[in-house]
């Protein structure tokens, strides 16, 4: 229900894993194929001469280091930069406004619901629950839209498509209440709350 | 100052109905249960973005200190670039072995991540007013209560694996107490017809021969 971009991931966690894996595979080449070894120095000694001479062309006039170490390492800084944005986009998308209105009315102004009042009013209504260990409710916004995300943690042995209809029920109730449809998304889920808790065993 | 009456009256008539349907309809909800079934790979993001920025952090740190001319931390640039190009020679074969294959390693597990279709361990629910995800655990701990309740045994004699298209009943029986195969496939499928999950796994019993003794 996040934003987080899912292409960008696949893209390059796939580009950086190709990298690693023929670097890999040139090292285990090397190695144990001594043919691959004669090609290599061949091959990264021409690359490496027409570095070096590609690094004494560019020198600082009268100092001995070349200003591409400069331009390296702002490379460098951008590429870093970079990689804390993409982190940064990850499981973005969370917003706290579930309502936000023209007021029809005669008084000027707009009507907005914080998306705190559906989590209040879902977590209340789900927590004396005795088939549940657990439940959180949280706004999403989905392109632009408020979105409602609500995770259950059911007690081992509930049935979830009993729960799903009491969770459809409350979603209804709170359309009433906001008086706007809102998009609910609910995942019963499994995990440490709910794998170790005891059962319930009066139903 | 008749346009504004106008204004105010159809709007004051209905005050949420008429942005009710469009709301429900233009959200994309098909789209939020695709990801919701598959995952983000937010985690392997995260690991390959902590091992770029450490790998820029150091060739920071080295071209850094040779642009300034200073001596270098760890190694000098173009020392370890000769190295590299010399490379067979100056390092035990074995090392640069197991050194390309644990390199060849993690790159296998990032491009597999990449490229697989990371499916999660989930199913969907039917449900009229809202969109529902249940993770197969959830659907394997209903069937192994249903199936325990059926064949009257301890929870620890039931083991239910929930994949895909495929329920697994496992039930040991007690010792000396018949258990029938057929009334746990009964109970097991009507559990599941009732949940409706989709897709619908296909439900199989495999009853223990050997029972287990005192539960």
């Amino acid at each position: 229900m996040n934003s987080t971009p899912r292409l960008l991931n696949r893209v390059l966690i796939g580009i950086l894993g190709l990298q690693l894996l023929a670097v890999g595979i040139l090292l285990m080449l090397l190695a144990t194929v001594p043919a691959v070894g004669i090609w290599w120095k061949a091959w990264s000694g021409g690359v490496w001469d027409a570095a070096n001479r590609l690094f004494e062309g560019t020198r600082f006039p009268g100092r001995p280091e070349s200003w591409l170490w400069i331009v390296l390492a702002l490379v460098l800084i951008l590429l870093i930069g970079l990689m804390v944005a993409w982190v940064a986009q990850q499981g973005k998308g969370r917003s706290d406004l579930l309502l936000a209105a023209e007021d029809p009315g005669g008084v000027p102004g707009d009507v907005r619901i914080g998306g705190g009042v559906a989590e209040q009013a879902l977590k209340n209504a789900l927590a004396e629950r005795p088939d549940l260990a657990g439940a959180s409710v949280t706004t999403y916004e989905v392109r632009g839209q408020p979105a409602l995300k609500i995770r259950l943690h059911p007690r081992p042995g509930v049935a979830p498509h009993l729960l799903a209809a009491d969770a459809s029920a409350l979603a209804a109730a709170l359309d009433q209440v906001v008086g706007q449809r809102t998009p609910v998304l609910v995942h019963i889920a499994s995990g440490a709350r709910s794998r170790f808790s005891r059962a319930e065993r009066v139903r | 100052m008749s346009s504004v009456i106008e204004q105010q009256h159809p709007a004051g008539e209905e005050p949420g109905n008429a942005a009710e349907p469009a709301q429900a309809e233009s959200f994309d909800m098909r789209r939020v249960l695709d990801r919701e079934t598959h995952s983000s790979r937010a985690a392997a993001a995260g690991i390959a973005a902590v091992v770029v920025i450490l790998f820029s952090l150091y060739g920071l740190l080295e071209s850094a200190v040779r642009a300034i001319g200073q001596p270098p931390w760890l190694i000098d640039p173009q020392t370890a670039a000769e190295r590299i190009v010399a490379l067979p020679n100056g390092i035990p074969p074995l090392l640069l072995g197991v050194t390309g294959a644990v390199v060849t390693a993690v790159g296998l597990f990032f491009f597999l991540s990449a490229i697989l279709p990371g499916r999660r361990a989930r199913h969907l629910l039917e449900e009229p007013r809202i969109a529902v995800v249940v993770d197969d655990e959830v659907i394997a701990s209903a069937l192994a209560r249903r199936a325990r309740l059926v064949a009257n045994v301890m929870p620890e004699q039931v083991m239910v694996v929930v994949s895909q298209r495929h329920a697994v009943v496992n039930v040991r029986p007690t010792s000396g107490v018949p258990v029938s195969e057929n009334a746990i496939r009964e109970a097991v499928e009507d559990e599941l017809r009732a949940m409706a999950p989709i897709p619908m796994p296909a439900v199989r019993v495999n009853l223990a021969t050997s029972g287990v003794i005192g539960a």
